[in-house]
Parts: C-alpha cells; structure tokens; sequence
C-alpha cells in the first residue's frame, strides 16, 4: 500500500506527528484494514511521502513497536504484529474514541452546551463524514 | 539521533544542568555546525536587535527560526554565517570563526537569503556553471534533476525568471555542492502550495542521505511543523526558546482560571511558568511542565494544549 494512503498528516493539531502516525497505525489495525503480516512502509518511504522529518517518523515507528503493534524484522520491512490479527470487536474500536470525545465533553462542558445539541453537532459531522467518503 | 534539549538561559525560561552537561558531552566530538555565543547587533535606533545571544546547533539537527516580524531572524541568520560582524560575541562554524571562513569551510555552507540574489543577466544553466567553479565537490545529477523537475528554463535570463523560479534556483544552487549547514531565509515564500511540499521533500532527501544540519525561517508554520524536529523562538534579541516541537506540544499547557488555582497547579506539577498575562478575572499562563506531568482541566481551572501557532503567539506577545 502507498505509504500516504496509510498515513496522513494533519497540520496546526497540538497533536504531535509522531502521535497521529501511532494513531493512525493502531485504527487501521483495529478496524481490519491492515492485517498481520503486512508489510508498512520504512522510515525513508514514509518521511518521503508526508515530507517530514525522519527522525519523527522513526520515533512514531519506535513506539509502533513498543506497543506491539508492529514487528522489525532484521533487514525486511517492519509488519503489523500478530496479536493484532483479528480486528478488534466494535466495542473495543469505539473505546480508542474515548479520549477525543472526552476532551470534547469538557469543552462541551465549560461552554455550558446542552447535551442534545452537542450530540446533534457529532452525529451530523459523522454523516458529513460518510458522505465525502 | 539528537532529542537534545538544547536551551540558553533566558529570563523567561531558565534550564537544569541538562544543556549543560550535553554541551559539554558535544565537545569532545566534533565541533558543532554553530556555536554562538554572547553575539550583539545593534543598528541606529534600534539597540538589542541581537542582544547577547546564545545559541548551539548541533549536527543533523533540522531546526525551524520563528519570530515575530522584525524580530530579527534576517540579522540573527546572517550574522551567524559570517555575512555581518556583531559588535560583540563570536561564531564559530564547524569550529571555525564564521568571520574568516577558508575555502574548506565555505564548501560546507549553503545559503539561501530571503531576497536571492543571483547574477541578473546570467541564462540559469550558465550561472549555475559559474558557481560549480567554486566548489570541490558538485552533484550534476542532482542539479539536473531538480532543474527538469522544478521546470527552470536552462537558457532563459535570471532576470527573465518568475519570482518562484528564482526561488527555485538559489535553492538548487545552495544545494548543488552538498552542504553540512544549510541556512535558509523564508526559502519558500514565493512558491505555492506544491512547490513548498516538492522542496520539502529535498530537504527530507538532504536529511536522510547526508546528514544536513538545516537552520531555516518561515512564517508558513505548517511547512515548519512537518520538518523542524526542533523549532527556536527569537524574541527580545535572544532564542526565549529551544526544545523539540513534540517536547513543546507534550509539555506547554496554557493554563487560565483564578491565580491561586494557577499556583497550584504550577507548583504541584514542578511547571515552569513562560509567560503571564494577568488580565481580569481568569489570568491566563503559559506554562512548562517538564516531563509531561500535567494537570487535569476541571470547572474552575483550564489547561489547554496548543498547535505550533497558538505557541507562537503566546510566546511572542
């Protein structure tokens, strides 16, 4: 897979880079659209394509790895690790929203916003969403 | 790899013996890309522009300058190349006195300054040809290269040249002879979005094959925030601070809420406090908390991460 398509990266979050690639790994194996095996593209590839800086997306893959995520492999392309092989229950998924949506919660909260119109702000983004897919 | 926190002693942000000791630990290697040290500028009317400042790089480091305009990051550049004399402090270049470069050195160095400024009536590939005179070492694969796919007319005046083409081609001259320091002054200014993306990738190339110690400015702090592993702030004549942009995100709260709660937090946390701005009711602080022990956002007290620009702003006012 190209490496752009499997990571992307989003400028003026206060998300470091590094954090958003782990991230991004960690979704796409819970959802099932990268599977065991696979192979994710080396730190050169992918500082390449986002045109960022290695060091960045070495560290990103130091953590992938750390978290057991993904596998080095001595000479080969780094795979996504074997424990994540089975894509995880919808109810596992929804639970790495949790600090994003938790975040949004106190915000929702110190802006005194009623509950119902928070929800239809969130529901009507997710259909946004499924739209411009 | 150099996660180095690598930070000058300033009345808004003073260090542990961390720098210190890395510093010390640098000197026994080589010496580092830039070492400045106590350099002042002034100009008529305007004292401090450079005032008493200190900074290090060190070697493979990509660092992004921000400041706010006229804070003088053009002067701070320039002087640290060697191109303007301080009227105190010193620079040292690989070890040497920026001053007296010899021909060793300035092979080492590529430049490209805000307003370029190439020979107006060579044609580009002549030009290009003239510089390559100068320099032991000169990559012709790569200049070709980047000359067909940055689409500048071999044959066409400089002075003939878009804005971005000229851009282009003092970017491509200071990259021809490979250099260890590359100092670029708002190198991407006159180029658009793609344009920007394409010399970001050259310079990841320079990073990645050589090892490049690269200082630039830009105000297009997105383009700053994929490639600077560190950023400095200028402000006041002095870099107020130096960290990597992970550390920065990690580890800068800007809090805000009643003094006391402030306080608290501050010191439960061991936060370093960067900026105050104590206006009204709910003062709001810029806070450091090294190590990313950080408090918790309730009713009465707020703690807020920022992107690269909010930083800015905060930092800078």
């Amino acid at each position: 897979m190209e490496p752009d398509l499997i990571f992307s990266i989003n400028p003026g979050s206060p998300e470091p880079i590094y954090r958003q690639l782990v991230e991004q790994l960690r979704r796409r194996v819970a959802s099932g659209q990268l599977v065991a095996g696979q192979e994710i593209p080396s730190v050169r590839e992918l500082a390449q394509a986002l045109a960022v800086n290695p060091m960045t997306v070495s560290k990103a893959f130091g953590l992938m790895e750390a978290e057991g995520l993904v596998e080095r492999r001595r000479g080969l392309p780094m795979v996504v690790a074997a424990q994540h092989q089975k894509a995880m229950k919808t109810r596992g998924r929804v639970e790495l929203l949790r600090p994003a949506l938790e975040k949004a919660a106190a915000e929702a909260h110190q802006l005194e916003l009623p509950p119902d119109q928070v929800l239809a702000l969130f529901k009507a983004l997710l259909e946004d969403k499924g739209e411009t897919r | 790899m150099t996660h180095t926190l690598n930070q000058t002693p300033t009345p808004m942000m003073t260090m542990g013996g961390r720098a210190e000791s890395q510093a010390l630990a640098d000197e026994h290697l080589a010496p580092p890309p830039v070492r400045a040290s106590g350099l002042r500028v002034d100009f008529k009317g305007q004292p401090g522009v450079l005032a008493g400042l200190d900074w290090t790089l060190a070697p493979g480091q990509v660092v992004g300058l921000l400041g706010r305009n006229g804070a003088g990051k053009t002067t701070l550049l320039e002087t640290l190349l060697g191109l303007r004399e301080p009227q105190a402090g010193e620079v040292r270049l690989f070890g040497q006195p920026a001053l007296a470069p010899d021909d060793a050195l300035r092979a080492r160095l590529g430049y490209v300054p805000q307003q370029s400024a190439l020979f107006e009536d060579f044609p580009a590939a002549d030009l290009l040809r003239y510089f390559r005179s100068f320099y032991p070492r000169w990559n012709d694969a790569k200049v070709d290269g980047l000359m067909s796919r940055w689409e500048i007319p071999r044959e066409r005046r400089v002075s003939q040249l878009s804005q971005g083409q000229q851009q282009r081609l003092s970017i491509i001259r200071a990259l021809a002879h490979e250099p260890d320091l590359l100092v670029l002054d708002e190198p991407v200014a006159s180029l658009d979005a793609a344009g920007r993306r394409d010399f970001l990738r050259e310079l990841v190339d320079q990073v990645l094959d050589r090892g490049t110690t690269v200082l630039f400015s830009t105000h297009i702090l997105s383009d700053l925030e994929r490639v600077a592993f560190n950023v400095a702030f200028l402000s006041r004549g002095r870099i107020a601070l130096q960290a990597p942009q992970d550390a920065l995100a990690e580890e800068i709260r800007l809090l805000s809420g009643p003094v006391g709660r402030l306080q608290a937090a501050v010191d439960a946390h061991g936060g370093q406090v960067l900026n105050r701005r104590d206006l009204g009711e709910r003062p709001r602080w810029l806070v450091r908390f090294p190590g990313g022990q950080l408090p918790a956002s309730d009713a009465a007290l707020r703690c807020e991460a920022l992107n690269l620009e909010d930083l800015f702003l905060e930092l800078t006012q």
